[in-house]
């Protein structure tokens, strides 16, 4: 009976602490637990029209898995929203003080320059090009060029296509060096990705040339096709700011720097692909040791 | 904002190869769509007139399908459903079937409102001359009925024309598609923009222009009063 | 729902709620805009001044030529880099363009519905001593209007189906929602299962389209008969 009686005691002694803590915890202004408060404390601060708005806006993929697409329970996910994600902890403590807009591929500009979102993360390829319009944070994601071929192709490495057809999409850093480099390669360009995959899988093309994240995807599902050994082209995605918002652009490289340090890209790549292939994608990411940046120049002019 | 010195008149010259092949394809496609849109309306149209027993039903549900469903979703149907139960069609093949399938749907109830038109007493006067069904139908309903169908079918044919720029969603190159990619490659928005705009522009009023002409010259005698 | 694979039921219930709830947002924007834009320019152009209808013919033409495709992307990709005032969401830029074509269609209709309320009815609401606003929108209008609700429905019919087209700009409407699923679906898993489902996804499209268009071009061929 004592014992039952110490029991009840020491349970309620406990929920009565427990209940004055969460209290202390929801009458203090901060809200919750800012994640890696003690690391940011020395970073460079949130700029304030979004920290009074309490809400990020940010613009991703919805039909570019594994990047940005919709899962299953009618959620955003992916790569690049799980950054999102990360970005909304390090600002107001909590994954979901952001508000998610859908972007296509020619739409991601546009929707920066108005002020329509804070920032773009969505395979964005940096390019000198656009880097005249809109700032681009530092590197978060090193995709590079590679080619998809059939199995028994004749097609061994990007000196090989002479007299090919190559398909890639429209307006692409590859449609765009094709043009400038491989005069005598055909180039078939579609307005998606998917596109493009279907004109290559129906024959139109003799190869597919695009970013080595997705095309290894489809080489490692389907037997009937392979990537050729050469790496060309490498093009790491950024995220897109607005031009000229500097303490925005200073706010996210910090946290990007921040997230190289504490190793997180690596559970998101963990997350976000099929076991198989994590190690081959780890190259891709940022970690402790392992960093890049973006070429100098205008790629599509440095011909091979 | 001035446009006029907003355009950049190199563009044309840049790009006019490239455009000029996007609109041969655009009405290439038109023109196998139109021809193929002109004889499905008018033997479903004539069938559904005349209701020759089960072409008719088949004809009304073909008409109801395609009329109350997006073309787009037909296009995307036709370009990324069918591969998956092994009919794998080009770019250029779905670009005039769908387009084909989408006019005749609507041409036959063009010319079945054309020939139901065509006063009875005239059939009967067919007859009467000892000419059979088909006879009089050719000689008859057709040339009456076909031009009362005229100008309801010439505006099909305009949309027709218009819907080939939804081949931007299987990239068949076009000149919807064509002009798209320059863009992304020039980002000369102002100038591709208005060349598409007005090119699409003169090829639709042109059609439209047109009706009036057949109006004016293939007028049913009696409308001359 | 067990009748239906596994895959089936996340990708019906985004297709319904974000899909067809951003469809159906586009086609109430565009037939509002359509129908209060349309009726206004429609009896302007019943007035006899050669500017005003010249103005008016000149947008109808435009907006009724054009492929509504090629608006969509001159209101998307070409008004904002005239001025960045003009940069709408892919929703509304599609909204827009629907109701450019729509109003032009409706100003037509109007015209003739207009023009077919015979003369003696402006003499007698003259004589009643309404002006012209009032004449038309208490006298004409109204009989008007009962010529206008067959064209109106199908109206409805079409921008339903055109809506489709914000797909092409990335707006959430039925047909981009079935694409975005196909794509995820494609994705090996743990993010899809690896394999295409085109087919079935987008006949279902097709079938969630037919079953909303259908009652509806019954309702306008019965309205159409009715009145004649």
């Amino acid at each position: 009976m004592r014992r039952l009686v110490i029991v009840i005691a020491i349970t309620a002694l406990a929920g009565a602490a427990l209940a004055a803590w969460g209290g202390v915890a929801a009458a203090g202004e901060a809200g919750p637990r800012v994640a890696f408060a003690a690391d940011q404390a020395k970073l460079p601060p949130l700029p304030a029209d979004i920290k009074a708005r309490k809400r990020l806006n940010i613009a991703v993929k919805c039909d570019a898995p594994p990047f940005g697409y919709i899962g299953a329970r009618s959620q955003h996910a992916g790569f690049d929203v799980e950054v999102a994600r990360w970005f909304s902890r390090f600002a107001f403590g909590k994954s979901n003080r952001v508000t998610f807009t859908c972007v296509t591929t020619p739409a991601r500009e546009p929707a920066l320059t108005t002020g329509r979102v804070d920032m773009v993360i969505a395979t964005f390829t940096y390019t000198a090009d656009r880097d005249t319009r809109i700032d681009f944070s530092r590197a978060y994601y090193k995709a590079t060029g590679r080619l998809l071929v059939t199995k028994d192709s004749s097609v061994g490495s990007i000196s090989d296509l002479a007299g090919k057809t190559v398909v890639t999409t429209s307006g692409s850093i590859y449609d765009r060096w094709m043009k400038n480099c491989l005069k005598d390669t055909k180039v078939l360009v579609t307005e998606s990705f998917t596109n493009a995959l279907i004109a290559f899988r129906d024959g139109r093309a003799d190869s597919l040339m695009w970013d080595d994240t997705v095309l290894l995807g489809i080489a490692v599902t389907d037997r009937n096709y392979k990537l050729t050994s050469d790496l060309f082209l490498p093009l790491p995605y950024g995220i897109g700011i607005k031009q000229g918002n500097t303490a925005l652009k200073a706010w996210i490289d910090s946290r990007l720097n921040l997230m190289k340090k504490r190793d997180l890209f690596f559970p998101i790549l963990k997350n976000t692909v099929p076991p198989g292939q994590v190690a081959p994608f780890s190259k891709n990411i940022l970690r402790p040791k392992q960093g890049f940046g973006y070429s100098q120049g205008d790629l599509t002019t440095q011909c091979p | 904002m001035n446009l006029a010195v907003a355009f950049d008149w190199s563009f044309l010259t840049e790009n006019g190869d490239e455009l000029l092949a996007g609109l041969r394809r655009t009405l290439e496609v038109s023109a196998i769509a139109i021809a193929g849109a002109f004889f499905i309306g008018l033997v479903l149209g004539a069938a559904r007139a005349h209701r020759v027993p089960v072409v008719s039903q088949v004809a009304a549900v073909y008409v109801e399908i395609i009329r109350n469903t997006p073309i787009l979703v037909q296009i995307f149907f036709l370009f990324f459903g069918l591969p998956q139960i092994g009919i794998v069609l080009e770019p250029f093949t779905v670009a005039w079937v769908a387009v084909t399938i989408w006019g005749g749907a609507f041409n036959t109830e063009n010319f079945r409102a054309g020939f139901e038109a065509v006063p009875h007493r005239f059939r009967e006067a067919g007859f009467a001359l000892g000419f059979g069904r088909l006879t009089t139908f050719l000689n008859v309903t057709l040339p009456i009925g076909g031009r009362i169908a005229l100008p309801s079918s010439i505006n099909t044919y305009i949309s027709v024309v218009k819907n080939t720029s939804l081949m931007y969603v299987i990239s068949y190159p076009e000149l919807t598609t064509t002009a798209l990619n320059i863009n992304a490659l020039t980002l000369q928005t102002v100038e591709t923009f208005t060349t598409l705009a007005v090119t699409y522009l003169i090829i639709v009023w042109t059609m439209s222009a047109s009706i009036r002409v057949v109006e004016r010259r293939l007028a049913l005698p009696e409308d001359a009063r | 729902m067990s009748f239906l694979p596994d895959w089936a039921e996340p990708v019906l219930r985004y297709m319904l709620e974000v899909g067809l709830k951003g469809t159906l947002q586009i086609a109430a924007i565009s037939l509002v805009g359509s129908t209060l834009i349309g009726i206004t320019l429609g009896t302007l152009l019943t007035i006899k001044f050669l500017p005003t209808r010249a103005l008016i013919r000149f947008y109808i033409e435009v907006w009724r030529g054009l492929p509504i495709l090629v608006t969509l992307f001159l209101v998307f990709f070409l008004l904002p880099v005239l001025s960045p005032r003009f940069e709408f969401d892919a929703l509304i830029s599609a909204s827009i363009a629907l109701t450019l074509w729509g109003s032009a269609q409706v100003a037509e209709a109007t015209r003739g519905a207009v023009g077919s309320i015979p003369k003696e009815q402006h003499e007698a609401a003259s004589a009643l001593g309404f002006g012209w606003l009032g004449r038309h929108a208490f006298v004409i209008l109204p009989q008007a209007l009962r010529r206008l609700l067959p064209p109106l429905v199908s109206l409805l019919v079409n921008i339903i189906q055109n809506s489709t087209i914000a797909q092409v700009i990335g707006a959430p409407e039925l047909l981009e929602s079935a694409e975005r699923q196909v794509e995820r679906l494609a994705a090996p898993t743990p993010i899809g299962i690896g394999e295409i489902k085109a087919f079935p996804i987008y006949a279902t499209v097709m079938v969630i389209f037919f079953l909303i268009s259908f009652p509806l071009t019954r309702l306008a061929a019965y309205l159409e008969k009715r009145l004649t």
